[in-house]
């Protein structure tokens, strides 16, 4: 009954008279590969940070393995050791090493021994290829690598699951690879994931579902075979026509 | 110059004073500074608004007015003696921490937003965030306008002359009215100044480049 990680029921977001997210329900069970795709302002990051309650919803509840995140009184910041975050923009804590980085939750949030956080950190670091530049500072690695700590970062604490909010987006085309690898390789291994990407061939790789995400809402979901040969909604076929079309010419 | 030797234990003692007191001041107001731009960000309406009270107090009244009101009413109001120099010590505190509070808030905010959500991301509370990640980046960021405070601060100690300090302006006055070498005296006063504050600034500006964070240019 419990494999169920994560699930949001009727989940709306507002912000003003914007309405991010509308009513989406979704559950995402023990090493499932969900994928989000849809049109920019759509409401994705919004959704996953509302399911990492980094953002507070307007309605509906978000539960973590059965637990209700979104009722009062729940200590968040456990909730949250939890769950794992990849940002778009990736920030990095500028002062810390790579090292410093991935050992801070460790540390302060498992409140783990030094020694074991620093094997466990150089740990998530070899899992994406990093542990030679544990000592150098975010300013001083390229894109790609700073994602990669970004995600050795969120995966160290062995999170129930980890949320990727278009991980490779803010990455010049020819570093996207290098994530891409390594999030390949996170889904060999099993791990539970939620990712916002339009990275199609790796979607299709991966993918156990694909949600196609518009207006705040889910229009369509599926496995990802249904979206590279016939999506049903109208949209869904448009958008993915766009996507193929732009991966091709790169 | 001869004739300030036979001054010059008076001078030395004037000087510890002045040194003590800015000392003193900058590290109270650093300390109480960092409470009041946390207070003032994430503390909620009411404790905003008295903290603005506060800062407004102490940046817009005139500094020996400040040493009157603590001098000639404390020891009234709270029915204790409380001599010139600990008057000294509490008013340059509280006067510097609502200046550094405007530097270090402004500091924090310049690095909170995605560094406090990537902190939260990872299971941190709100108060670790700002131990851990927002204080130690926001304090890097301070040092330039700090080394200011400290400047201007460690001048300002001259006004406690006012309220009896023997300080290091004090010491020039007295000496200057016993011997009638006004010029010589005072440039000399400005020149123990000067020296030591070069030599603080000095040593500020070694500490920003030995803690700046690796790869980041700051160009200012």
């Amino acid at each position: 009954m419990t494999d169920i990680v994560m699930e949001c029921r009727n989940l709306w977001k507002i912000y003003g008279k914007i309405v991010a997210v509308r009513d989406v329900s979704l559950e995402i069970k023990e090493g499932d590969i969900r994928l989000i795709f849809g049109p920019s302002g759509s409401g994705k990051s919004t959704l996953a940070r509302c399911l990492a309650m980094l953002t507070t919803p307007t309605k509906g509840d978000v539960f973590l393995r059965g637990e209700c995140l979104t009722k009062p009184g729940v200590n968040l910041n456990k909730a949250r050791a939890r769950i794992g975050f990849v940002f778009q923009h990736i920030w990095l804590f500028h002062h810390l090493t790579a090292l410093g980085n991935v050992e801070l939750g460790l540390r302060r949030v498992l409140k783990l021994p030094k020694k074991e956080a620093r094997e466990r950190a150089f740990r998530a670091l070899r899992e994406v290829k990093m542990e030679e530049w544990a000592n150098h500072y975010p300013a001083q690695l390229s894109g790609g690598q700073q994602q990669r700590v970004g995600i050795a970062r969120a995966l160290a604490r062995d999170p129930d699951i980890i949320l990727l909010d278009e991980p490779t987006s803010a990455l010049d085309p020819e570093l996207t690879g290098e994530v891409i690898d390594s999030l390949r390789d996170l889904a060999r291994k099993g791990t539970t994931m939620l990712i916002i990407s339009h990275e199609m061939p790796f979607a299709r790789e991966v993918a156990d579902e694909m949600i196609f995400f518009d207006e705040g809402t889910i229009v369509e979901r599926g496995p990802p075979e249904l979206f590279f040969t016939n999506p049903s909604s109208d949209r869904a076929r448009r958008f993915m026509a766009r996507l193929i079309k732009r991966t091709r010419r790169e | 110059m001869d004739f300030l030797i036979e001054y010059f234990p008076l001078i030395l003692r004037g000087f510890f004073t002045t040194v003590q007191v800015t000392f003193f001041g900058v590290l109270m107001g650093l300390v109480l500074g960092i409470f009041l731009a946390i207070g003032d960000l994430y503390g909620g309406k009411t404790i905003s608004t008295i903290i603005k009270f506060y800062v407004e107090f102490f940046r817009g009244s005139p500094l020996i007015i400040q040493l009157f009101i603590f001098y000639f009413s404390i020891p009234t109001l709270l029915n204790i003696p409380i001599d010139s120099l600990t008057v000294g010590f509490i008013v340059f505190g509280l006067n510097s921490a609502g200046y550094q509070k405007g530097y270090i808030k402004g500091a924090m905010e310049s690095v909170y937003e995605d560094q406090m959500t990537a902190a939260l991301s990872i299971g941190l509370s709100k108060f670790q965030a700002i131990m851990y990640v927002v204080l130690p980046q926001a304090l890097r960021i301070v040092i330039p306008p700090w080394g200011n405070e400290f400047c201007s601060l460690a001048k300002s100690t001259s006004a406690l002359l006012i309220i009896g300090v023997a300080e290091l302006t004090s010491a020039g006055k007295s000496i200057a009215s016993w011997t009638f070498r006004v010029l010589e005296t005072y440039t000399f006063i400005a020149l123990i100044y000067l020296l030591w504050i070069s030599v603080v600034m000095k040593f500020l500006d070694i500490l920003y480049i030995k803690v700046k964070i690796p790869g980041i240019e700051i160009t200012a």
